[in-house]
């Protein structure tokens, strides 16, 4: 310790490992270990992502690797010094490299051990809830990483470590939320029971979720593990596209495999699906599996029934005595199974989010003992979903031909993200649509090259209801688009709209109720508001999705427009799309039709 | 040792009849089956930025789940019955003899894995006496689970 605090204050006195230092600070490792920006995204190259002093021992260790190396290296150099406890992994590293000899080199740190005896692991699991339309930074699903103990089965008692954006209790605002989609808000590891998570998406959010086991060994692991500690209360930047949960969890593997090529291209926004298809590509995913939610499950059960059971356990849910009833007693056992089953996941299902009731749970329980009473049934197998990482690319490039009234066209598009409800579902949330930052471009033969449209976002959940479930559909959007207001013009736009679907064999028909803001040109109050309602209907067959509908708004300003389409994509490939669309745009007393072929490509 | 250590708190409320409920009185041993899901981390803020309210969590160091972390420790500081929504989820399994719920109670136990099937079936066949009521609370559960193995050849020496 002396002779280390000597060195600092000396500064002549030059160690005997010192002229390794320098390559040794450009080790991938220990770049890993101090999360150096390898020039993956634009914030931040070469310069640690972590934003919090407490995570550097020397002064510009943030920017300066080697730097950090030496202070690291006479913090953690003496017997029993303190800094090992917060630094596991960085002493593990200097220890293989630099040949240090400690049997016991964390017996004074209790704390961590004590942490490292009950967070221990033999498998690494990233894990994959779908989208979840209703929260702005899950929309594109999540990800996080499972450690389990090495039984395949109790996954239960696994933990999950899991990066996001750290909230307080007083900083309940819209501001905040803002703050922490846009960036600026500090993001955090943190390390929770797998169960929990399980019971909020699966159970609370009913998300499906997709887990892929890693091929990383013990060693890699414990990296990661030792790792975690060092990262224990200490604050990222949260960047919803590309500093975000994904991207930290890429991170984490980096420390565990720092050779690996997880990083090495730059990103300009990291989609969970993405890191999924990153570690796939890397030869890191093992095993694939499917753990539906509660809603999945019981839909699953439900479909088991005939129409005549599904009305006896809707009836039974509300009132378990009528078990005793000669009309559910008429049937097989195995059948009164079935439909005891799928009461109680209703029963559970519906009332998931409420408190507890004596009702609720006497129902509930005698829902149990029923079951319990009746032979065993197995779990009917969920239909067996896409997996996201095999749907199409996140991007689109898109060029179309057509005619508007009698002008020729020719068009151009591009969109960021994400997908729509015409492009090939597989491996997507089925009747959702999530759309940003969307352009298109149209030359006609009257004119030369223009903006057409420019979606900023548009988010529609389209979600069937049935006897068991009645979910709410509806769609927010926004952006530049064409539209009639005297002549034909660009108008900027927000819209959005609530309503119900439902589902009858291969068709999906919707009604919203709907309103819109917008602002032109022509139209006399800066922001004119209008209400509409629109309408449609989906139908998918195959390679084929086809969708009809109209919607229509009456503005303040007694400006009467509604748009009527129909529209076809057939799937060429998984990344190719030949879409065809008929529009019908019309207002008081004329119109305007518009045919289109349009070719997409989807890539990354 | 670590198995042993882990069955001990988790079993701990039926050691002893006047034993305190492991993980102090604020850890959820009060918990009845089917209880409201106010504990869930289903803060709205938390949930839509993906992270965590309040205090962060870092397994069992956080200490601020009502549970005493310092004494009987098992799984992040709280019983594994005795988190919010589980005991739930063990009644479903153990009603129809299977599940992940029951398999993760009976890991926790050290049940070896030749016991478990029999453990399921054990637990299947006694469902209305380790849950006699509506209001039973995981405490009790825990004693009726306890009080059900002991009369079992295979199983009691695990308790």
């Amino acid at each position: 310790m002396r002779f280390a605090l000597l060195c600092v204050v000396a500064l002549f006195c030059v160690p005997a490992w010192a002229g390794d230092l320098d390559a040794l600070a450009e080790q991938p490792r220990w770049r890993a270990l101090l999360h150096i920006n390898p020039g993956a995204t634009l914030r931040d190259r070469q310069r640690s992502y972590v934003d919090d002093d407490n995570f550097f021992l020397a002064e510009r260790g943030a920017d300066d690797p080697l730097a950090e190396l030496r202070a690291t290296v006479l913090a953690l150099r003496p017997d029993h010094a303190p800094a090992r406890c917060r630094f596991p992994a960085r002493y593990r590293f200097l220890a293989e490299q630099l040949n240090w000899r400690d049997d016991t080199p964390f017996a004074h740190c209790a704390d961590y051990l004590e942490w490292r005896a009950a967070v221990h692991a033999k498998r690494a699991v990233l894990v994959f809830p779908a989208s979840y339309l209703n929260s702005p930074s899950s929309m594109f699903g999540h990800t996080l990483m499972r450690l389990d103990q090495g039984d395949d089965s109790a996954v239960w008692l696994s933990w999950a470590i899991n990066f996001g954006a750290v909230t307080t209790e007083q900083d309940n605002s819209l501001f905040y939320i803002y703050r922490g989609l846009a960036g600026g808000y500090p993001g955090r590891f943190n390390l929770v029971p797998y169960v929990q998570k399980i019971q909020q998406y699966s159970n609370m959010e009913s998300r499906d979720i997709w887990e892929y086991s890693l091929d990383l060994n013990q060693g890699e692991i414990d990296w990661m593990i030792d790792h975690l500690w060092e990262l224990k209360d200490i604050n990222f930047d949260y960047y919803f596209f590309d500093e975000n949960c994904s991207f930290r969890l890429l991170e984490l593997v980096q420390v565990a495999r720092p050779e690996g090529g997880l990083l090495d291209e730059l990103r300009f926004a990291e989609l969970p699906v993405n890191t999924v298809r990153a570690l796939d590509q890397e030869g890191l995913i093992t095993e694939r599996h499917y753990r539906p939610s509660k809603e999945q499950e019981l839909t699953a059960f439900s479909d088991q029934l005939s129409s005549e059971e599904r009305a006896l356990a809707r009836g039974l849910a509300d009132d378990p005595a009528r078990s005793e009833e000669p009309a559910f007693q008429a049937y097989p056992p195995r059948r009164q199974a079935l439909m005891a089953h799928t009461a109680y996941r209703y029963v559970r299902f519906v009332n998931r989010k409420a408190q507890r009731s004596e009702d609720v749970a006497g129902r509930s329980f005698a829902l149990l003992s029923l079951i319990n009473r009746l032979p065993a049934v197995q779990d009917p197998a969920p239909v067996e979903r896409v997996p996201p990482e095999q749907g199409h690319g996140s991007q689109m490039l898109a060029v179309a031909g057509g005619q508007r009234g009698s002008d020729d066209f020719g068009e151009f598009s591009y969109r960021l993200t994400y997908h729509d409800l015409l492009d090939n579902n597989r491996g997507f949330l089925s009747g959702a649509q999530i759309q940003g930052l969307g352009i298109t471009l149209r030359s006609t033969e009257s004119q030369a090259v223009d903006l057409e449209a420019l979606d900023v976002v548009s988010i529609r959940s389209l979600a069937p209801r049935d006897r068991f479930s009645k979910p709410l559909s509806w769609y927010v959007e926004g952006g530049l688009e064409r539209a009639w207001a005297e002549r034909r013009r660009l108008v900027r736009y927000v819209q959005g709209g609530a309503g119900a679907s439902w589902r009858l064999g291969n068709l999906q028909p919707y009604l919203l109720a709907s309103a819109r803001a917008e602002n032109n040109s022509d139209f006399a109050p800066w922001i004119t508001t209008g209400g509409g309602a629109e309408a449609g209907l989906l139908y998918h067959a195959g390679r084929w999705q086809w969708q009809a509908g109209g919607a229509g708004h009456y503005f303040v300003n007694d400006v009467y427009r509604y748009r009527s389409t129909l529209a076809v994509q057939y799937a060429l490939t998984g990344q190719q799309g030949l879409r065809a669309e008929v529009e019908r745009e019309g207002w008081r007393g004329d119109g305007e039709t518009e045919f289109k072929l349009q070719w997409r490509w989807y890539f990354d | 040792m670590k198995r042993a250590f882990l069955a001990a708190a988790l079993l701990g409320a039926s050691f002893s009849a006047h034993a305190v409920a492991p993980g102090g009185p604020g850890c959820g041993w009060g918990n009845l089956i089917f209880e409201g899901k106010s504990g869930m981390p289903v803060h709205l803020l938390a949930t839509i930025v993906n992270g965590t309210s309040g205090n962060a969590t870092f397994g069992m160091t956080s200490g601020t789940n009502g549970c005493d972390t310092s004494g009987a420790l098992t799984y992040s500081g709280e019983s594994l019955l005795s988190m919010n929504g589980v005991l739930e989820e063990v009644a479903q399994d153990m009603a129809t003899g299977q599940g992940e719920a029951l398999t993760a109670l009976s890991v926790s136990m050290g049940i070896s894995t030749q016991d478990r099937s029999h453990f399921n079936g054990l637990m299947h066949d006694n469902f209305a006496a380790i849950f006699p009521h509506q209001d039973v609370s995981a405490a009790e559960v825990m004693q009726n689970i306890t009080a059900v193995m002991q009369q079992d050849q295979k199983l009691a020496k695990y308790v």
